[in-house]
């Protein structure tokens, strides 16, 4: 029978050895859906039902995006402007920061402007810490994902960098709140969908390991 | 599975999920990293750098005098990776290993990072002002007695106008061009009989290439161009055929249609057979003296045979197929070249040029640079030979070495390292510590070729004229490295301060210098966009055509050949250093790809071997890694036996590259050096090291060691029909197609 083999990630989820699995269990921490809690510890469940928040990560300058996103109404591709045409999506360079910020007097005096200021008059990168790390076997293509769901399918920006990413709009730093993990993605690419409107033809995301372990 | 709720696909995906969360334990996914790992992005980058994009610059390789023009790949302001540069016409968009393993020399942990000066006895690092110091005081001394040389490798471009230029102002006295593989001898040859050093050999437009041991698709001047040329004379309307003929097989002679094995030292004989019957035709001997006619009359058939070990009958086979795939090419290598009868061999080759009348159709002349002061100085070895003399009698202050390590590739028998001894004062430019270097007074760390600003002119121009661009592909590595156009600028500015300072460094020269050249290349552009368009270009080319050439008068006595044998019962084998395309004088050593790389014959990778025919190798009882003592008069070296049926059977051939003492940690100690071991031998008419004349003598030692190639026993069935073979001629073809095609 199969479920000796389930013994050890049972043992590890604590939960007794000797029931036999049902359909419909789900392991560990995973349970019915939570509402998501800011904040919440590490490890701890996300809304889409993975037990996955990423750890806060402190950054040099600490970024608010939301004053950026939801009061300013930045899309997210304009300073992320790689994303639609390269693997990575790319922290904006200084230089995009100080395009605005050069001229808002309102701002000038504020301690994480100066910040950044003192950045710009010394030339210097500002050493973000990366949230979203992929392991280095992991080869993820922010431009194919961006076309077919910004560009081809005409999902709204923040949506669609949402679904991986959170909704970053209301953050100030990015948090990891997603898992990013392997069967999470390839839930995801599992999911059949319907490739037009006029079309009863349906397909879904490439589920092959070179696609993504190349 | 029957009987559970579950089937198969949801348990894997069960297992699947449970195995994904337990394997990266039960706090949360730890593969996936935040807040580890730094994102830093650009301050101000150019438009067009796209994060995760590369970009491609255009430079020049400098692993050989090719010159080939390429590209890197650059991304994030780091060089990935080097390609051909498609305008380049030495490269035409292709490249080979060594210019591809040029990233590693830009890449190497060996890097020298600071300039070193000797204190006691050993090196030790130290500062630029110490070290230019120390420089500038070669040239206040000016009056003292001795000469101040410059010891250099082949050279163009703007460094050689440089160095010239601190020569004529009392910077320095003299330099010497060293070539541990020099041409010189077929150079003079070409001078005496065609007036220019390097005629242009079109190998596309021949029908036949008959070449005694010239490697121009490996190991040659320019391999990219050759074999770019030998990809359209090989797809021809009529296929070119190629025949080689040579004492050990060369990657040129593995792509031959007729491999030929020689007696080494005896291609000039072959030779004069061949043009003997090519003379009995009348529409050859109408263009040659009857004392030349004469000169070739005792190289009968059968005498030929005789000293080189050839059929004698392939000679009318040959003369045959010259005549029916006109035009041809008659091509002599580096084998012919060192012997000490090395011009008349040489010589005899060429003749077989003009009996052929192959100039101004295969072989004819580059056009006229018209900046001959970049032009290419090919090195030579005479000129290392008399400096050595010079530095034995203590007539030598100051050598300044650059592009060269003669410590490695200089023969035992000149003692250079001694003579080096007897130098006051030694300095040496490298991007990694060399045998040289390490025993200089003075080191100074060099940018990479990657880093780095430069022109050059390749060595060998076939369709026009080239000037050939280079570029930093990324910022310096190393703070304390520096460009030596820039050192030579500042020894320019303290001799000759009026007319250098004007040039804030290299490149404020170079900018200057393209700009002027201008007119040279008819370009219209205004002054930047003229400098834009060239670096991103990558070269300056003309059209220019190739000139006529015509042959100047040939003596019997250019062609004399010596009486054969006369070898010490000592030394039965003849010595073949074999230059290979990757290792070539030893330079690339030091790069991990080129030894991973396996030769191209043997497939060995990170060793040295003793090439023998299988013949030889049976009659002494020797087997594949049999450790062999091979000694000459000059020295010995080990190493182990390679059975080879691509060699004559009185040879033994090991290759060059190999057996470096101190030179980065992927090439010392790594298999021997044949170099050393040459015997004192010298061209009679150039004075050139004849670097196929030594005699050694073959011991097999106790020991027995396994080499790591590539190569199965595909040759060695074992006694087991695991490939059963048959005649081409006991097999009936209409049988072996039973299946029909579509």
């Amino acid at each position: 029978m199969w479920y000796p083999l389930l013994v050890f990630p049972l043992a590890l989820a604590g939960m007794s050895i000797a029931e036999p699995l049902q359909k419909g269990d789900h392991f560990g921490t995973f349970g019915p859906h939570e509402p998501f809690k800011q904040g919440g510890p590490i490890g701890s469940q996300t809304p889409d039902g993975f037990n996955a928040l990423g750890p806060v990560v402190e950054q040099p300058i600490e970024f608010p995006h939301y004053i950026h996103v939801e009061k300013m109404g930045i899309d997210c591709l304009y300073c992320h402007t790689y994303a639609r045409r390269s693997a990575v999506s790319g922290i904006p360079r200084l230089s995009k920061c100080i395009g605005c910020h050069q001229s808002i007097e309102s701002v000038k005096d504020k301690p994480r402007i100066k910040m950044l200021l003192d950045y710009w008059d010394k030339k210097q990168a500002i050493p973000w810490k990366k949230v979203h790390d992929e392991p280095d076997f992991v080869r993820f293509n922010h431009e194919r994902h961006i076309q077919r769901f910004i560009f081809q399918q005409e999902r709204p920006t923040r949506e669609a960098c949402g679904y991986c990413h959170g909704d970053v709009g209301n953050m100030t730093t990015a948090r990891r709140v997603k898992a990013l993990s392997m069967g999470w993605c390839i839930s995801c690419h599992q999911k059949d969908h319907k490739l037009n409107a006029v079309s009863d033809e349906t397909s879904h995301g490439p589920n092959d390991c070179w696609q993504c372990h190349k | 599975m029957s009987g559970s709720g579950v089937n198969r696909r949801d348990f894997l995906q069960i297992v699947g999920l449970g195995g994904t969360a337990m394997a990266l334990s039960a706090c949360g996914n730890t593969s996936i990293e935040s807040g580890v790992e730094l994102v830093q992005s650009y301050v101000q980058p150019e438009n067009f750098v796209v994060p995760g994009v590369g970009v491609y610059y255009a430079s020049t390789c400098l692993q050989c005098a090719s010159a080939c023009g390429i590209m890197g790949r650059v991304r994030e302001g780091r060089i990935l990776k080097l390609e051909g540069n498609p305008n380049s016409t030495i490269s035409g968009g292709k490249i080979c290993g060594l210019g591809q393993a040029a990233v590693q020399q830009h890449y190497s942990p060996d890097r020298l990072t600071t300039p070193m000066i000797r204190e006691n006895g050993s090196l030790k690092p130290a500062t630029w002002d110490k070290a230019m110091a120390l420089l500038n005081a070669t040239l206040t001394s000016a009056d003292a007695p001795g000469r101040r040389v410059w010891l250099t490798g082949p050279t163009s471009g703007h460094h050689q106008v440089l160095l010239r230029s601190l020569i004529d102002a009392g910077g320095a006295t003299d330099t010497v061009v060293y070539d541990a593989l020099s041409t010189a001898v077929e150079a003079s040859v070409n001078r005496k009989l065609f007036g220019v050093d390097h005629p242009v050999t079109v190998i596309e437009k021949a029908g036949l290439v008959l070449s005694f041991g010239n490697d121009f698709l490996g190991a040659g001047e320019s391999p990219v161009a050759a074999a770019r040329q030998y990809a359209r004379f090989r797809k021809a309307a009529r296929r070119g055929i190629l025949v080689q003929i040579e004492p050990k097989m060369t990657l040129t002679g593995a792509n031959a249609d007729r491999w030929v094995p020689i007696k080494p030292g005896t291609e000039g004989v072959f030779a004069l057979g061949l043009a003997r019957e090519l003379l009995q035709r009348k529409e050859y001997s109408g263009g040659i003296s009857p004392a030349l006619i004469a000169a070739v009359e005792p190289y009968t058939q059968v005498e030929v045979s005789r000293i080189t070990g050839v059929r004698g009958d392939l000679i009318p086979h040959l003369a045959g197929m010259l005549w029916e795939h006109a035009p041809s090419l008659v091509l002599a290598g580096r084998y012919p070249q060192g012997h000490a009868h090395g011009s008349r061999n040489t010589a005899a080759i060429a003749l077989l040029n003009v009996v052929l009348q192959n100039q101004g159709k295969t072989l004819l002349r580059a056009a006229d640079l018209p900046f001959p002061q970049l032009a290419p100085t090919a090195g030579d070895f005479k000129s290392l030979a008399e400096l050595n003399k010079a530095m034995a009698a203590g007539q030598v202050r100051s050598l300044l070495i650059h592009g060269s390590n003669p410590v490695y590739s200089a023969p035992d028998f000149l003692g250079f390292a001694a003579n080096l001894q007897k130098v006051a004062f030694k300095a040496a430019w490298v991007t990694e510590l060399d045998e040289t270097a390490a025993q200089c007074d003075l080191v100074l760390p060099l940018l990479s070729p990657l880093e780095d600003f430069g022109t050059h002119i390749p060595l060998n121009q076939s369709d026009g004229i080239e000037l050939s661009m280079q570029q930093p592909l990324m910022q310096k590595l190393y703070p304390e490295t520096r460009s030596f156009g820039d050192v030579l600028l500042d020894l320019l500015k303290k001799t000759k301060p009026d007319s250098y300072k004007a040039f804030p460094d290299y490149y404020g020269y170079l900018k200057t210098a393209i700009i002027n050249a201008k007119p040279a290349f008819s370009a219209q552009a205004e002054d930047e966009a003229f400098w834009e368009e060239t670096l991103s270009a990558g070269v300056l080319h003309r059209a220019a055509p190739l000139l006529p050439l015509s042959a100047m008068e040939i003596t019997p006595a250019m062609i004399e050949q010596p009486a054969p044998g006369g070898y010490e019962a000592k030394y039965p084998f003849s010595l073949i250093p074999a230059v290979s395309a990757s290792m070539r004088d030893g330079r690339p050593a030091n790069l991990a790809w080129l030894q991973e790389s396996p030769d191209t014959l043997t497939t060995v990778v990170w060793d040295s071997w003793a090439e023998l025919h299988p013949s030889t190798a049976k009659a002494m009882d020797v087997r594949e890694g049999d450790v062999l003592l091979i000694e000459s008069a000059q020295g010995s070296i080990r190493a182990k036996a390679y059975l080879m049926p691509g060699i004559h059977p009185g040879s033994v051939a090991v290759p060059v590259g190999q057996g470096h003492d101190a030179y980065g940690r992927y090439a010392t100690h790594i298999g021997v050096n044949p170099l050393k071991i040459l015997d004192p031998i010298f061209d009679q008419d150039t004075g050139e090291l004849a670097l196929y004349a030594t005699r050694v003598a073959i011991t097999k030692t106790d020991r027995n060691e396994r080499f790591t190639k590539d190569e199965g026993a595909t040759n060695l069935q074992q006694g087991r029909k695991l490939v059963a073979t048959l005649a081409a001629d006991q097999v009936d073809l209409s049988k072996e197609m039973p299946f029909v095609i579509r």
